[in-house]
């Protein structure tokens, strides 16, 4: 909690003999982030290991398989099919199947791609004939003349031809077209004038007949090259529905393969022996060495190394209880905590969903979004998809939660008072009472940003501490603490001088000393003045800095602000539906009161969906925002390097 | 001239309170308009920009948010100006 999972950085050393139990061993336990050998110092003499027999034929297989799962166009969402089949058996099949269906695949592709090329071909060939087919010259009275030139071509509108000639025209709405014959010597001066006149000359087609007919035959030519395209789609959906789950399994049974057999390229090698390091979990770490030393009958060498915080990058693997798991993935598009700092997961998977709750307070829109993040779950597949319907779940638990504690569904109230503040605006004097507390509810917010910075903050400190050294480590402690006593000096000033609601009232603390200031004033002064010196004394640049603390309070009323103007856009839609339509024609109902009411109704619909939607960006982006520019500018750093352990989870195939 | 009489007769208390009222809905409506304004303008550049490093390297997408909703503060503070002046 709060830190990533503990890792070791272990040596792994034997004699090559044993490598390829090693190698089996590890990618079965799927725990060794393998650090890959890039010939470091202390390796002088080893050199890149080789890949273990069979990757090649490995590889030229798994080819294969990918052509194939391409051509039948079998998707790979990850899903299981059925009970997985095992890889003995697998492989035996692979031996005999594979080449045929390779040759099955290839062969129906091969005769789709010429049919398909064929059918395009027909088409630009009946394209080039159809404007000929308006004219009443047979084709081949088109060509073969000595002395007469030919000239064919789109013309927008006919033209008067001066030089000696014959013409047909065929003109309609959407221009026209027009064949000329004419002697070989006025030739120039007719494509002169046709040129003026906006004339774009086409090639004459080689055919012989009326244009019509050649037309028709290639379109019933084309039409049966994509009648057996189709054909051939439907035998390759027949081959998927039959072989899918076949090469899904043997696509990760020689994945396996392919990366078991590659794994020495990463290791460091001698003539006779070879040497992996790489990181595992440090609880995880007895059950590594007691299975390896079972595989290699205890030859074989385990070794955990000293961590060396400066240099080494520790894969980072989170360890969070599970309610944070969805959180992750919103960490994942900030950066990956750093080995070694406070992994703020849990706050923000807490914190989030409050947020998110306090924007979008509506029991209405709370249990529209809630159905949604399981309506949805059928079209975002994959872990990342699920992991964002998690997310939207708390945050739609959390926003029906405020929503009763608001008293609000879809901007109408529900039969009891707000239980803490109202946020019922006076809209179409729908409102009872006092209108909303918007002010109250203002500094609550300002509350909640005064103390998630300080959080920040504190948090900041402990990474310091933890992270840095020697003198640094004392300078970047105290600048945090300056920060902090920066901040609260400003406040405590500013309560000194004005009273404001729900919070503390110093006015009274003693009389005026200096400057107009009171007991309290002066000590903020101070607290303000010596945050100066600590935040400057680590970086003077840092000063510049220093009007953020007010900025980024000030940042946390969106938290109201933007959850107002959501109620203001569900009030104003309810009254332009009911109050404007519905209402006033349900009073006297005429046949124009009832398109009256369709109408509202649409009003309605369309504004609360447009509502929902500017709810889910308004809370979740301005919640997570909140995060990511004003909470962990305070104190996270990232660039964490993913825990990316040797090894693969199977769907499809089981051990053999 | 005017005659201070009549000048008071036309001025009524409750003209002065309804015209009180709508300069603070204008004032409103001006502080969210012209700060969301503002906020567009600013966006605008960081947005592009933005959406081009994310098109050329996807882990950019975290950052980009980020630097694309500074601006954001600016149109909040006008909308929180405007809650005050109404409520």
């Amino acid at each position: 909690m709060l830190a990533p999972r503990q890792m070791s950085r272990l040596l792994i050393a034997g004699t090559k003999e044993q490598m390829g139990a090693v190698i089996a061993e590890l990618y079965r336990h799927r725990l060794f982030h393998i650090e890959d050998f890039v010939g470091q110092e202390e390796y002088a003499g080893f050199k890149l290991g080789m890949p273990l027999a069979g990757a090649t034929e490995a590889s030229n297989d798994l080819i294969t398989i990918r052509a194939a799962t391409n051509a039948f166009g079998v998707q790979t969402d990850g899903a299981p099919h059925g009970r997985p089949v095992s890889g003995s058996e697998l492989r035996r099949q692979l031996q005999t199947e594979l080449p045929e269906l390779d040759a099955q695949a290839d062969e129906l592709v091969t005769r789709r791609t010429r049919l398909e090329t064929r059918a395009k071909d027909l088409e630009s060939r009946s394209a080039e004939l159809e404007p000929f087919a308006a004219l009443p010259i047979d084709l081949d009275l088109y060509r073969g003349y000595e002395s007469i030139a030919v000239l064919a071509g789109h013309l927008p509108t006919d033209v008067a031809i001066t030089a000696q000639h014959e013409k047909a025209f065929f003109g309609d709405k959407k221009g026209g077209f027009i064949a000329v014959f004419t002697p070989i010597a006025d030739r120039e001066a007719v494509e002169r004038q046709l040129l003026d006149a906006g004339f774009s000359a086409v090639r004459i087609p080689d055919e012989t007949g009326p244009a019509a007919d050649a037309i028709a035959r290639y379109r019933a030519e084309q039409a049966s090259s994509e009648k057996e395209v189709e054909g051939i789609n439907r035998q390759l959906g027949n081959l998927k529905e039959i072989h899918a789950s076949f090469l899904l399994a043997a696509d990760e049974l020689l994945t396996t393969d392919v990366e078991r057999a590659e794994a020495p390229l990463r290791f460091a090698v001698t003539d006779l022996a070879f040497v992996a390091e790489g990181w595992a979990p440090t609880s995880e770490v007895p059950e590594i060495t007691a299975a390896l030393e079972r595989v290699t009958q205890g030859r074989i060498h385990v070794e955990e190394l000293a961590i060396d915080y400066d240099h080494d990058a520790v894969p980072v693997e989170y360890n969070n209880p599970s309610f944070s798991h969805p959180t992750e993935l919103l960490m994942d598009v900030y950066s990956r905590p750093n080995y070694r700092e406070v992994d703020p997961t849990l706050l923000v998977s807490i914190v989030f969903p409050v947020f998110f709750g306090i924007i979008l307070g509506d029991v209405g829109y709370g249990l529209i979004l809630l159905a949604l993040s399981f309506l949805l779950r059928k079209y975002l597949a994959g872990e990342a998809g699920k992991l964002l319907l998690d997310n939207l779940r708390n945050a739609s638990i959390s926003s029906t939660i405020f929503g009763l504690i608001y008293s609000e569904i879809f901007g109408f109230a529900l039969p009891w008072k707000p239980l803490v503040f109202s946020r019922h605006l006076n809209i179409g004097g729908e409102a009872h009472g006092h209108g909303p507390d918007a002010a109250s509810m203002l500094i609550i917010a300002i509350w909640i940003g005064i103390l998630h910075i300080t959080l920040g903050r504190l948090i900041s400190v402990v990474n310091h501490s933890r992270m840095d050294h020697g003198r640094h480590r004392i300078q970047a402690v105290i600048a945090q603490l300056g920060w902090l006593a920066f901040m609260w000096g400003l406040l405590i000033v500013i309560w000194s001088m004005f009273p404001i609601p729900f919070m503390p009232n110093l006015g009274a603390v003693g009389g005026p000393i200096v400057l107009g200031l009171n007991l309290a004033g002066v000590l903020g002064a101070v607290m303000i003045l010596l945050g100066v010196v600590a935040v400057g004394q680590e970086n003077a640049l840092e000063l510049v800095e220093l009007p953020t603390v007010v900025s980024h309070v000030l940042s946390y009323a969106r938290l109201v602000a933007v959850g107002l103007s959501s109620v203001a856009i569900a009030m104003v839609v309810n009254y332009i539906a009911l109050g404007m339509f519905i209402n006033p024609a349900l009073e006297n109902l005429t046949p124009v009161g009832i398109v009256l009411i369709l109408v509202g109704i649409v009003v309605l619909l369309l504004g609360h969906t447009l509502n929902t939607a500017l709810g889910i960006l308004g809370g979740g982006l301005h919640s997570i925002r909140l995060h990511y520019v004003e909470f962990f500018t305070k104190f996270y750093k990232g660039g964490g390097k993913k825990y990316n352990p040797f090894g693969m989870k199977r769907l499809y195939t089981t051990e053999e | 001239m005017v005659d201070p009489v009549s000048a008071s007769t036309v001025l009524t208390p409750e003209m002065i309170t309804a015209s009180q009222a709508g300069l603070k809905a204008v004032g409103a409506g001006l502080a969210v308009g012209l700060t969301g304004v503002g906020t567009g303008l600013a966006e605008m550049c960081i947005g592009t920009a933005a959406v081009g490093a994310t098109a050329e390297n996807r882990d950019m997408f975290g950052l980009a948010l980020i630097f694309t909703v500074i601006p954001e503060t600016i149109v909040i503070f006008g909308l929180v100006v405007a809650l005050l002046l109404l409520f």
